[in-house]
């Protein structure tokens, strides 16, 4: 005959200790999370500077005013592009070169660290780094080009409004390769060397080997970093902000600069806010699939 | 219990680090950050601080611009805990911080420093609100000059251009010569502040003021007829990828000899110094065509928030060392900016620095000194005009001019619905 008093004791004591551990965290989550996106909203729905006292009520014209400027359409299309290109880009990139070091190659050690070294620095620096890269004169890049006779592949790297956005990605994936190498590099060398060789042993090409074998073992790896890919293009900000402030004329522009601009710049915060809203609801819409589909590995993981 | 002793000592230590926060120095908020600029303020503050012992104040500098230091100041208002004083841009940027109350009134401060008498009227009337002052002038620079490079002007027999037929025959010259006739660089500043001389040529100083107040539209055709000026002569000499240059890199663009003429803010003569690009030896100015006896100025000014007494005093105390003749030359110098005050003696300028104090002082008799549109503008308005300038100055053509002037004609009457414009 189980103690029903006592199961029942015990689980008490054991929902305070969960209560009393969770507190913490749900009031840090509540006040630096909650709060601010419900306040956030509230001020969306009123017209105000940032410094009167009082914001006027404008219920959701913020919302409709934004959904008629060519400029917020174009935020988000180069958010949208922004995604495609940190899912395909740096991940590619990082893979690749984690694949050749985990060959086995000379100065292994060296390489890791000029991989990964890049992503130390810190975002303006890279900034800064790149405006001077990009200078299209005599900057690094242009000089480069010019020296093995390319000269006329060279642009006005963040001053042409159809280039910009493909110069700001470049100083993205020399950047943030470091990550996606990092976390893919750790991955491989996780892989039991027994797979690999029962695979060649079998009669599997190194490509075979690497398709069949790493890259779907390497899943967990590759979850962490599309991921991270995908949360960083939502909210894109400090790269392009210290290069080029969304320019020229809002050409390289995402909606985190945008709203930047349009509270600080332009003294709107109820729009900002707006914007911000549609960046969440946008960021959630993305974002929300890879979370449910880590939730349930996490759970069916659980469950085996 | 020895974590909670621990965490009382550590509380205790807080308290003590913030009181000690409240009875020490007052802090002066801006954005001078390095070079020239960042030892202007310094000298400022220590001469300010020499003479006002009992009442010392600090710099801290808000690293960005304009934009960054507003983000700072609401953060700070809404805390309650603004600086002593900032470095404010002048007209509407004092405006929307005394619409909200956040500024004192410095009517008091203004009538012992004489500031009717000191400044000139057209710096005067941009920082004063419903004719109560806000700010105390300090930092002026005229925006309405070009700097060209002596050795490249020689070589190719050139002489300054008076006007803007003469400024093209200089750029196809410049250019036949093979060097870049014309520096811009990217970002919405500086295209738009090109565009003045063109603008004022066009529309004349009432013009100026009319597009200013809301009242003289951006579809009329004064202001058309001043973009085309723009696109035929200065964008047709702009230098090759100007606008993926800072404005540094094409100052350096003209150390270099690549470039002949650059039309940048005064400040630019201080990069070109420290360059080792000596005044009148190596670089020289002329006004650009149709802004000769006006000058066009952008400037800053000391914005004081309102705060307790003793911080408001110390404040005072500042703005009022940083007004004098003794002041203002203290930071002018090092600066390599004007000082707005007109008892400072034109002697502490270098030979370019004289003749924009001449500039200064004649466009001054002739009632023709024009602060800079930008911030005559709601902010809004202002913002979006440098924008679609870039834009139309990487490539003016008819789609980017309609844009251009229809963004901004709707943008104006949504400002003058809301009773925006001002009339400076």
């Amino acid at each position: 005959m189980p103690d029903f008093q006592l199961m029942r004791r015990k689980l008490q004591t054991a929902g305070m200790t969960h209560a009393i551990f969770l507190s913490l965290p749900v009031t840090l989550f509540a006040i630096f999370y909650v709060y601010p996106i419900i306040s956030t909203f509230n001020l969306s729905l009123h017209s105000w500077d940032g410094f009167s006292p009082t914001p006027k009520y404008v219920g959701l014209r913020n919302y409709v005013v934004l959904l008629h400027q060519s400029r917020f359409y174009h935020a988000v299309l180069n958010n949208i592009s922004w995604l495609v290109f940190l899912l395909l880009g740096p991940t590619s990139l990082g893979l690749l070169l984690a694949t050749l070091l985990d060959r086995g190659m000379k100065g292994e050690a060296v390489f890791r660290v000029v991989f990964f070294l890049p992503f130390t620095i810190p975002a303006v620096a890279v900034a800064a780094i790149w405006r001077w890269m990009y200078e299209p004169t005599g900057g690094l890049l242009t000089t480069i080009l010019q020296s093995v006779e390319l000269g006329g592949l060279a642009q006005n790297w963040l001053g042409d409004p159809s280039i910009v956005n493909f110069a700001l990605m470049g100083s993205m994936l020399w950047w943030t390769t470091g990550f996606a190498f990092l976390v893919f590099f750790a991955g491989l060398r996780n892989i039991p060397v027994e797979y690999i060789e029962a695979a060649r042993i079998e009669g599997a090409t190194p490509w075979q080997v690497f398709w069949k074998v790493s890259f779907p073992l390497l899943w967990p790896s590759t979850i962490v970093v599309l991921g991270m890919a995908a949360v960083d293009a939502m909210r894109l900000f400090d790269i392009v902000w210290a290069m080029t402030n969304g320019g020229p004329a809002y050409a390289s522009e995402v909606l985190a600069t945008q709203m930047y601009d349009t509270a600080f710049g332009r003294f709107e915060m109820g729009r900002a806010s707006a914007i911000s809203v549609y960046l969440l609801v946008i960021a959630g819409l993305i974002i929300m699939p890879y979370i449910h589909q880590l939730a349930k590995r996490v759970q069916d993981a659980e469950a085996e | 219990m020895r974590n909670l002793k621990w965490i009382g000592v550590a509380l205790g230590m807080l308290a003590g680090a913030s009181a000690a926060r409240a009875d020490g120095p007052k802090e002066l908020w801006h954005y001078y950050a390095a070079g020239s600029e960042k030892a202007g303020i310094e000298a400022l503050i220590a001469f300010a601080n020499k003479q006002n012992p009992d009442n010392q104040i600090v710099g801290k500098v808000i690293p960005g611009n304009a934009v960054e230091m507003r983000r700072q100041l609401q953060t700070a208002f809404m805390g309650n805990t603004p600086p002593a004083a900032y470095q404010s841009s002048m007209a509407f940027e004092l405006k929307t911080f005394v619409d909200s109350g956040k500024l004192h009134d410095l009517s008091e401060t203004w009538a012992k420093i004489k500031g009717d008498e000191i400044f000139p009227e057209g710096v005067q009337r941009v920082v004063k609100v419903d004719g109560k002052p806000y700010g105390i002038p300090y930092d002026l620079s005229l925006i309405n000059n070009i700097f060209y490079s002596k050795a490249i002007f020689e070589k190719a027999g050139l002489q300054p251009p008076k006007d803007y037929e003469g400024l093209v025959a200089v750029c196809d010259k410049l250019r036949a010569a093979g060097v870049e006739p014309l520096g811009n660089a990217g970002g919405p500043f500086w295209s738009l502040y090109n565009f003045y001389a063109p603008l004022v040529s066009s529309v004349g100083t009432e013009g100026y003021y009319k597009i200013a107040s809301g009242e003289l539209g951006f579809d009329s055709p004064e202001f058309r007829k001043a973009l085309e000026l723009y696109r035929d002569t200065m964008v047709k000499c702009y230098a090759k990828n100007w606008s993926g240059k800072t404005w540094t890199q094409t100052a350096d663009d003209v150390v270099n000899g690549n470039t002949g003429m650059f039309m940048m803010g005064a400040w630019a003569a201080a990069y070109f110094k420290q360059a080792g690009f000596a005044p009148v030896e190596k670089f020289d100015v002329f006004p650009a065509p149709g802004t000769e006896g006006k000058a066009i100025f952008q400037m800053d000014a000391f914005a004081v928030p309102e705060g307790p007494v003793d911080t408001l005093e110390t404040a005072e105390k500042f703005v009022i060392s940083a007004a004098s003749a003794e002041g203002q030359a203290t930071f002018a110098v090092p600066k390599g900016s004007l000082a707005p005050n007109v008892t400072v003696d034109p002697s502490i300028y270098d030979a370019v620095g004289a003749k924009f104090a001449k500039q200064l002082a004649d466009a001054s008799k002739a009632n023709a000194v024009l602060p800079n549109l930008f911030f005559l503008l709601p902010t809004k308005v202002g913002t979006e005009l440098g924008v679609q300038l870039e834009k139309f100055a990487i490539d003016p053509s008819d789609a980017n001019e309609s844009e251009l002037i229809s963004t901004l004609e709707s943008l104006r009457q949504e400002a003058q619905a809301e009773g925006a414009y001002l009339k400076w």
